[in-house]
């Protein structure tokens, strides 16, 4: 008898069985499969089998079938096996297949898609052969997959990070949220340790995250993606705005990305006056410094000394 | 005596991978009953050879002990598929709780890239899966994981992505990060895709003669040319995105702790770390213009240690910045006191501003300033 056939008949049998079955009447029911003389050898083979259909996602439960707990039979609970009525669109189905086939290889996200396409209406628009224009490779790692598992199950986690300034320190940290921003995931969540929420980006975590305690709830109203921001200023909350002058060139770009910016007037040499954002720290003389005489800072007056006494410190320099 | 299953295992391991399959593509054919067996193929990822064998296994397969009616019955005809029989395998099995979660970060991560055609289909069928999967598939998550607004998509990527698909030529405005330029040139757009959340294209440039990649929002203009080209099968989605050159200069930083990030965002050729935590880098560097803005945004925080010509570069790109500042006599460096200092505003911020990211809205908001524009050579 081929494996395969008999797993597939052990799944039918367990699947439909209104109670628990015991080995020996499954050895009953399956006489080819597990019928040998030598019972401890079919008793093994049925031991792989099972764990086979678990590997493959099959609920095999195991429950008393005495009230002394004596014997043990087996069973597939219908409603933690059969997947929930979905209904997908073919614009919706063909999209989930992009995704699952986005960046490297992942056959988890691909099973999953195989299986949804059972409540596709009407076939796929993209024949299921579609992939993503996207090349994070790596993307959804080990690491992004057990703080998501973590977020799922309200664990809190601990793990390893690496700041950008290279420090190195073991975190223990409630997390409340995943935000994927500017090509790069992102887990926000309470530093214990800090007292503070933090947002930590998954390409520095130098260990996989272990669970540990349950974790804090969330405050109400929390979104995750308000502290995953970036400005022109650097990250922080922008609590007032500065002046800035731009040179035709970098003009139109360079501020695509932002929020918060307004064009105040063209200059008849064709630098654009904007306001943007500033936020407290360095960040903002940073940004204008990049564009090096592309970009002026005009206001307020501590901008303009603090770009100017930048450029200075670097003339000064042998 | 030793059971088959144990003297192989790749048998035991390849039955598993058909059971999962079998589980999955039974049901699809319960309820698309006549489903071509081609179609099928293509849905599930497997040979046609492969999903006949299948099928003919589970023709033998049931509830045991196989009384009338508990057989499957599979009928094939004329390339097409019926099944029935098989009311136990009339569903799915369930997502695992590793699928929910592969499938849904995927798909949230997609759904935040700017100027996606399948964006909205996406966001759709996700909120289904939150809804519908169950708590013992996703669990919090679905609550708990979002895209961030990232960049609007660049007015220009339409035209690029048909012009790639009609495999036409183009006329582009081209702001280029490296030489901190704007060129006018010829191009042939082959593929269009996106890395580090922006959008590139990869095609053949008129100009150089080469092959370049440009990032698609700093293309400022496109116009059609109606000229057609035959495509080179120059290398899109999944290349390096740096690529080096032989006009390459090693160009060596000393990077304090707040300039760090650099050795993390662009491609460097090798590092060493000094006993006070400084990091010296050598990076490539086919142009030296963009290094020298990348050293001026990092006044204070990085030297440069060579070449001699990147100092100079520095020196002058500091000069003729400073001059836009002269028309102000307002100013008066020496009695200016230091501003704002750092730890004073870290502290009241709920975030680290070390686990944040380079700023994107710069001129060196790319990971690869180098290989945009004039230095992508291959």
């Amino acid at each position: 008898m081929h494996p395969l056939e008999r797993l597939v008949d052990l799944v039918a049998l367990l699947l439909d069985s209104a109670r628990p079955l015991t080995f020996d009447e499954i050895r009953g029911r399956m006489e080819e499969a597990y019928g040998q003389e030598d019972v401890a050898s079919a008793k093994r083979m049925f031991e792989r089998d099972k764990d086979i259909l678990r590997d493959v996602g099959v609920p095999v439960e195991v429950v008393a079938t005495d009230v002394w707990e004596v014997e043990h039979g087996y069973v597939i609970p219908k409603e933690k096996y059969y997947l929930p009525e979905v209904n997908f669109t073919p614009e919706e189905i063909s999209a989930l297949f992009v995704a699952a086939r986005s960046g490297a290889e992942d056959d988890a996200a691909e099973h999953a898609v195989r299986k949804l396409l059972y409540g596709a209406e009407g076939g796929l628009l993209t024949g299921g052969s579609a992939r993503a224009p996207f090349a994070e490779a790596g993307l959804v790692d080990a690491r992004l997959t057990a703080a998501a598992e973590a977020v799922a199950e309200q664990r809190s986690v601990r793990f390893g990070y690496r700041t950008a300034r290279g420090d190195e320190s073991e975190r223990h940290v409630d997390p409340w949220g995943l935000v994927f921003r500017g090509g790069h995931w992102y887990l926000v969540g309470m530093d214990r340790e800090r007292g503070d929420v933090r947002a930590f980006r998954f390409s520095r975590l130098s260990t996989v995250p272990v669970p540990a305690d349950e974790a804090g709830a969330p405050p109400p109203g929390f979104r995750a993606a308000d502290h995953v921001q970036v400005g022109p200023f650097g990250p922080g909350e922008a609590e007032e705005h500065a002046l800035v002058a731009l040179s035709p060139e970098v003009a139109w770009w360079a501020t695509k990305d932002l929020s918060g910016v307004a064009t105040e007037r063209t200059r008849p040499d064709g630098w654009i006056e904007m306001t943007v954002p500033a936020a407290p720290g360095e960040g903002l003389a940073s940004w204008i410094l990049s564009f090096g005489p592309d970009a002026e800072a005009l206001e307020p007056v501590s901008l303009r000394e603090e770009v100017v006494r930048r450029l200075e410190a670097i003339l000064a320099e042998p | 005596m030793p059971s088959p299953e144990r003297r192989s295992g790749t048998k035991t391991a390849r039955a598993s991978e058909r059971l999962r399959r079998l589980l999955v593509i039974v049901p699809y054919l319960v309820r698309h009953p006549g489903t071509e067996i081609a179609e099928i193929s293509r849905l599930f990822g497997v040979t046609e050879e492969e999903l006949t064998s299948d099928l003919n296994l589970l023709f033998v397969s049931g509830l045991p002990p196989y009384g009338p009616g508990d057989l499957i019955g599979v009928d094939i005809a004329d390339g097409r598929v019926w099944i029935d029989m098989a009311d136990y395998f009339d569903r799915p099995l369930r997502l695992t709780r590793a699928e929910a979660l592969a499938l849904y970060l995927r798909g949230t991560a997609l759904a935040g890239t700017p100027g996606l055609r399948e964006a909205t289909a996406l966001v759709s069928a996700l909120r289904k899966l939150g809804e519908r999967l169950g708590p013992e598939a996703l669990g919090e998550l679905a609550q708990r994981v979002e895209a961030a607004e990232g960049s609007r998509p660049a007015e220009t990527l339409d035209a690029i992505r048909g012009a790639a698909r009609d495999r036409e030529r183009l006329l582009i405005e081209y702001y280029s990060a490296s030489s901190a330029e704007t060129s006018t040139r010829e191009i042939d757009p082959e593929e269009a895709f996106v890395a580090i959340g922006n959008w590139y294209v990869v095609a053949w440039d008129h100009r150089s003669g080469e092959e370049r990649l440009f990032r698609v929002d700093r293309i400022k203009s496109v116009r059609a040319t109606g000229r057609r080209f035959r495509a080179r099968g120059l290398a899109g989605l999944g290349r390096p995105l740096y690529t080096p050159t032989e006009s390459d200069v090693p160009v060596r930083l000393l990077l304090h702790a707040g300039a760090r990030w650099v050795a993390e965002y662009y491609e460097i050729l090798g590092s060493t770390r000094r006993e006070n935590g400084d990091l010296e880098v050598v990076m490539p560097a086919s142009r030296l213009e963009w290094v020298a803005r990348l050293v001026l945004r990092l006044s204070g925080e990085a030297e440069v240690m060579g070449p001699p010509q990147l100092k100079e570069r520095v020196r002058d790109l500091a000069v003729r910045t400073r001059k836009r500042y002269e028309r102000s006599s307002s100013i008066d460096v020496e009695v200016t006191k230091p501003p704002r200092g750092r730890g004073r505003y870290r502290s009241c911020h709920d975030h680290d501003p070390d686990d944040m990211p380079p700023l994107r809205g710069s001129g060196h908001g790319t990971r690869i300033d180098p290989a945009v524009g004039d230095a992508g050579r291959t």
